[in-house]
């Protein structure tokens, strides 16, 4: 399993990646948004032909500046639009992998305070790979905002040691 | 009367139209525009506005033709082509629009937004030349914003003129002073400078900027700085470049690259090792080996010498605790990951089956108090399924699942290798069946659910297929293939094509094939935003690597793929046309696959109303605020879907005209592939195009002069020249000539041909098609497909699925014979039994649905 930084050559295959694992689709146009603004935060796992079987695909939130000139609300931070592996190549730690590579862009080169990202409440795997894995944090529940009006977990990591 | 003739009042109407356009007051600026055309009714600018405010407002083919019309009144205004440049450009008719505006430049030619159009479109069209003009034109009129720089500077590196790229980028960051350490943007910024200056050679300047910039902090991205580093140094050996390479592995221990970066850096070359370097490789990644990462390891087994005589031992030492820990850890993906070295050496295959039969039997030996932990034992059999199914073993790994499954009947893993090994054993039913299996242990996996509809579709049942998909698919599409079809799924549109081309529904499968296409041209067209936005972000790498994605678009698989079964599917509707008739009727569906369709359709139509109650709210209030005038955009919409399956696409009468078409778009792209020639011969020939198809020819014989589709082409060619007409006869003798030795007739290159290859079933199938054109009798003809089943064949079950269908396609009376011996000769598989036979597997395999199935899913 190899893990680089994804190349616009990738898109199309974190595409296939994506709609294979999750019902949270989105077309092309979504994932050259994310490689031409923040070509660092995403990252692929592809196996020794070359295919791409897991990926994280991240943008940087940039906070709202208050028009009267106060610091904004919220911290300049990450956010993970999606991440999953394929089913036949989970257990190999490789979403945690894909998790570090993003963090570690966001923080370095970003300067990110944290990162941030969402999940189904049902979703028992991917939250105790966030929460107990990962060591994020639950900060708030967003009612419905799932397409098909499932709650969303709100979870946070903090860079700051 | 020209405007600046006009009375005071009436010159300030239009000055108001126009502002009325700008603030997009659309309706106030329709009725002014009706205003000026009651006193002047043939004024082109004022038509043109108001034909342009039309299209805003949705009334588009009327304000097109007004707006075309005011253009020929008044064909020297730059409004009246700027006008028209914003329609052609809402329709994606790119050159069109470019050629409008640059007519409006000739008498505005200081039009600061007309020539950033143009040089939007002249990206989007690659034409640099020009987009140099433009972007010199708009620095000499803005010199002082910073992405006017950038523009130009970008300009000049697709231009390809590299030193001049170099001047402006340098001279840029010269006048840059105030510039925040570790600005993201401004980092990519010297990136892209980088990169110029490595393409001119210039590696000194390139890594002095890399470094001063490192140094300051501008540049912060690690992993970009090492690469670009590693990359100007060209190898040459440093300990600094040891060092960088350690610090990214540091990082990101199961990189490749980094690994083969630094042995590349140790002076070893990975393809192609020597005794000494590959002792020197395996002990550099032996350091790595012992912290957590797989990569190293993995890369190991790669490297160590796989052969009985002297170093065996060194990989069996190695994969033995590397499976073990695995096997410990239940890992699924072993198999893949390690079935890349059975290829490479059967040594390795055996040793890797010992190690792992070995753990098998001392865990049997230990049950039933195993010595570990129980599914050591399981995913041990796992492994050893998957490596018995690699090897075709197909009742052995059946077998072993078998006994996997009494251990741990719900491991959906265990039923998804049991699918793959029937279905690679020649039962898509049972596939069906075991897939479905694993589906209901995991309901909420789409994973599984993608897989069990591909299986579905495999074995021919559409409906069902879509059913299952309909499980993850959007609420509110029309139906679980329209949002799949919506979110680009490439995959699930070719296996629609081909699983609907093979079950005869050419209607769908050509349609699909269309969708294809179309999705690719959607990608083509999302670069367009990007052309202004990456200049104004300063993001150039990516983007000149975008640029270059989207040329080689057609040459994606998926795409040529989908060119050729078009035109197949066009020249049989050609060649039949009773086929698109029949095609017409209304289709016989099963009764258990019409429920199934039922069933997607009314799920999507009850997830379609749960979602539009949960938006009410939403929907009301952006209507309220849109009732009054609803500014459609310039953007031409979405053309409506009116023929979903394809069935008015099949009656075309232009089919060899649309074949032809298709197939342009990949002559260039698919210009190594012998199928793409293959199918622009057999169009071409029937378009009567005859120096089309002797160039097709000859060029699908030069790629590959022995292969069976070819030799059925030239001998269609020679019979079909025989009656052609005499214009061009020598030349296409001289094609004739390359592919066929003159001396010789059809008969006698046929007989050769098949002894050449007597043992290749594609070849039996491709002779005895050309012994049938060239009149033998049936029962020569069958002979000759007989052969397949001698015992010196290598017969696939693809092959013989072929050769079954031509016979039966040829009515012959041995055609059971043949199916049979086939049934008999593949001991699991179910695709030679009857087609009665086979009907009734396919309704026993599925268990349909419960009602409540899909909802509880969400």
């Amino acid at each position: 399993m190899n893990i680089r930084a994804a190349r616009v050559e990738d898109l199309a295959g974190m595409q296939a990646c994506n709609l294979h694992n999750l019902p949270e689709n989105y077309t092309m146009k979504y994932y050259l948004y994310h490689a031409m603004t923040w070509p660092s935060l995403s990252y692929v796992a592809e196996d020794h032909k070359g295919r791409i079987v897991g990926y994280i695909l991240a943008k940087m939130e940039e906070p709202e500046e208050p028009l009267d000139g106060s610091p904004p609300a919220e911290p300049l931070h990450g956010h993970v639009t999606s991440i999953s592996v394929l089913r036949s190549y989970r257990r190999l730690g490789v979403a945690k992998k894909l998790m570090v590579q993003s963090q570690e862009a966001m923080a370095n080169v970003y300067n990110a305070a944290f990162v941030s990202l969402h999940v189904r409440k049902s979703n028992r795997a991917a939250l105790s790979l966030y929460r107990d894995t990962l060591a994020f944090t639950v900060k708030s529940i967003e009612e419905k905002y799932y397409a098909d009006g499932e709650d969303a977990y709100a979870m946070q990591l903090s860079f700051k040691q | 009367m020209a405007t600046q003739d006009w009375p005071q009042k009436d010159r300030k109407l239009f000055s108001e139209l126009l502002q009325a356009y700008e603030s997009k007051t659309l309706l106030k600026g329709r009725k002014t525009a009706d205003q000026i055309l009651k006193k002047y009714p043939d004024h082109g600018e004022t038509m043109c506005m108001k034909g342009l405010i039309m299209v805003h407002l949705g009334e588009r083919e009327e304000g097109k033709a007004l707006a075309h019309q005011g253009m020929l009144k008044n064909p020297t205004s730059n409004i009246v082509w700027h006008v028209w440049a914003l329609i052609q450009k809402g329709e994606r008719n790119f050159p069109e629009a470019l050629k409008a505006y640059s007519v409006a430049l000739k008498t505005d030619k200081d039009n600061f937004n007309i020539i950033r159009e143009t040089s939007i479109l002249q990206s989007h069209t690659r034409q640099y030349e020009a987009l140099v003009e433009s972007r010199l034109r708009m620095l000499q009129l803005r010199p002082y914003a910073r992405a006017h720089w950038v523009g130009l500077g970008l300009a000049y590196k697709l231009q390809g003129n590299l030193a001049e790229a170099n001047r402006v980028f340098t001279h840029l960051e010269a006048f840059l002073r105030s510039i925040p350490v570790r600005d993201p943007e401004y980092g990519e910024l010297i990136l892209f400078h980088i990169r110029i200056l490595e393409e001119m050679g210039e590696l000194q300047q390139a890594l002095t900027l890399l470094d001063t910039n490192a140094k300051e902090r501008r540049l912060v991205d690690r992993p970009a700085i090492v690469e670009f580093r590693d990359s100007a140094q060209k190898a040459e050996w440093t300990t600094s470049a040891e060092q960088s390479w350690r610090e990214l592995i540091d990082q990101n221990n199961d990189c490749y690259d980094y690994y083969k970066g630094l042995l590349a850096n140790s002076d070893i070359d990975l393809n192609n090792l020597t005794e000494a370097s590959r002792e020197k490789a395996l002990q550099i990644l032996g350091e790595f080996s012992a912290k957590k990462a797989n990569a190293p390891q993995r890369l190991a087994l790669t490297v160590a010498e796989g052969n009985a005589r002297h170093t065996s031992e060194t990989f069996k030492e190695r994969v033995k605790p590397y499976l073990e820990h695995a096997l410990r850890k239940g890992i699924p993906s072993l198999f893949s990951d390690i079935k890349g070295l059975y290829a490479k050496s059967e040594f390795k295959r055996q040793a890797i089956e010992e190690i792992v039969e070995n753990i098998r039997s001392s865990e049997e030996a230990t049950s039933p108090q195993p010595s570990s932990e129980p599914t050591y034992y399981l995913w041990t059999l796992y492994f050893l399924a998957q490596h018995y199914s690699y090897l075709q073993q197909y009742e052995k790994a059946l077998g072993i699942l078998d006994t996997a499954l009494k251990h741990t009947p719900t491991l959906p893993e265990l039923h998804m290798t049991k699918a793959r090994v029937f279905k690679r054993a020649g039962d898509p039913y049972r596939a069906v069946q075991s897939m479905d299996e694993a589906r209901k242990l995991d309901g909420q996996d789409r994973f599984v659910n993608t897989k069990s509809g591909k299986y579905r579709l495999r074995a021919g049942m559409l409906n069902e297929a879509e059913e299952v998909f309909g499980m993850f698919t959007r609420k509110g599409a029309a139906t679980p293939g329209a949002d799949l079809v919506e979110m680009q799924a490439l995959h699930y549109l070719t296996e629609v094509a081909n699983a609907s081309e093979r079950t005869g529904k050419l209607n769908i499968a050509l349609k699909r094939c269309y969708q294809i296409r179309k999705v690719f041209e959607s990608f083509r067209d999302d670069q367009y935003d990007f052309h202004q936005y990456s200049i104004r972000k300063s993001i150039l790498n990516p983007y000149t690597a975008m640029l270059q994605w989207e040329d080689n678009l057609r040459s994606h698989p998926a795409y040529i793929h989908a060119a050729v079964l078009a035109a197949r599917i066009w020249v049989m509707l050609f060649d039949d046309p009773t086929l698109a008739n029949t095609i017409q009727q209304p289709e016989k569906a099963t009764e258990l696959s019409k429920k199934a369709l039922n069933k997607a359709k009314k799920a999507a139509a009850r997830k379609a109303t749960a979602e539009s109650t949960s938006q009410d709210n939403d929907d009301t209030s952006k209507q309220k605020a849109q009732s009054k005038i609803e500014d459609k955009g310039l953007d031409a919409p979405l053309a409506k879907e009116d023929d979903p399956d394809g069935l008015k696409l099949v009656v075309s009468d232009q089919k060899l005209e649309q074949a032809h078409e298709f197939l342009g778009t990949v002559v260039e792209s698919g210009r190594d592939r012998v199928d793409v020639f293959v199918a622009l011969f057999d169009v071409a020939i029937r378009r009567k195009q005859y120096l089309q198809a002797a160039r097709a020819l000859r060029r699908a014989h030069m790629l590959d002069a022995q292969h069976p589709e070819v030799h059925l082409r030239i001998v269609h060619f020679s019979r079909e020249g025989q009656c052609r007409s005499t214009q061009y006869k020598s030349i296409l003798d001289e094609s004739l000539a390359v592919v066929k030795p003159a001396e010789l007739t059809l008969e006698a290159l046929n007989s050769q041909y098949l002894q050449l290859h007597s043992t290749s079933p594609p070849v039996i199938l491709a002779c005895a098609k050309v012994s049938q054109t060239l009149d033998a009798s049936r029962n020569d003809v069958e002979n000759i497909l007989f052969t397949a089943l001698g015992e010196d064949v290598k017969l696939t079950m693809k092959d013989a699925l072929s050769i079954l269908s031509h016979l039966q396609n040829l009515k012959s009376p041995r055609a059971d014979e043949f199916r049979i011996a086939c049934d008999a000769k593949y001991k699991l598989s179910t695709v030679f039994k009857s087609a009665e036979e086979q009907a009734a597997l396919r309704l026993q395999c599925i268990e349909p649905l419960k009602d409540n199935e899909v909802e509880t899913i969400f």
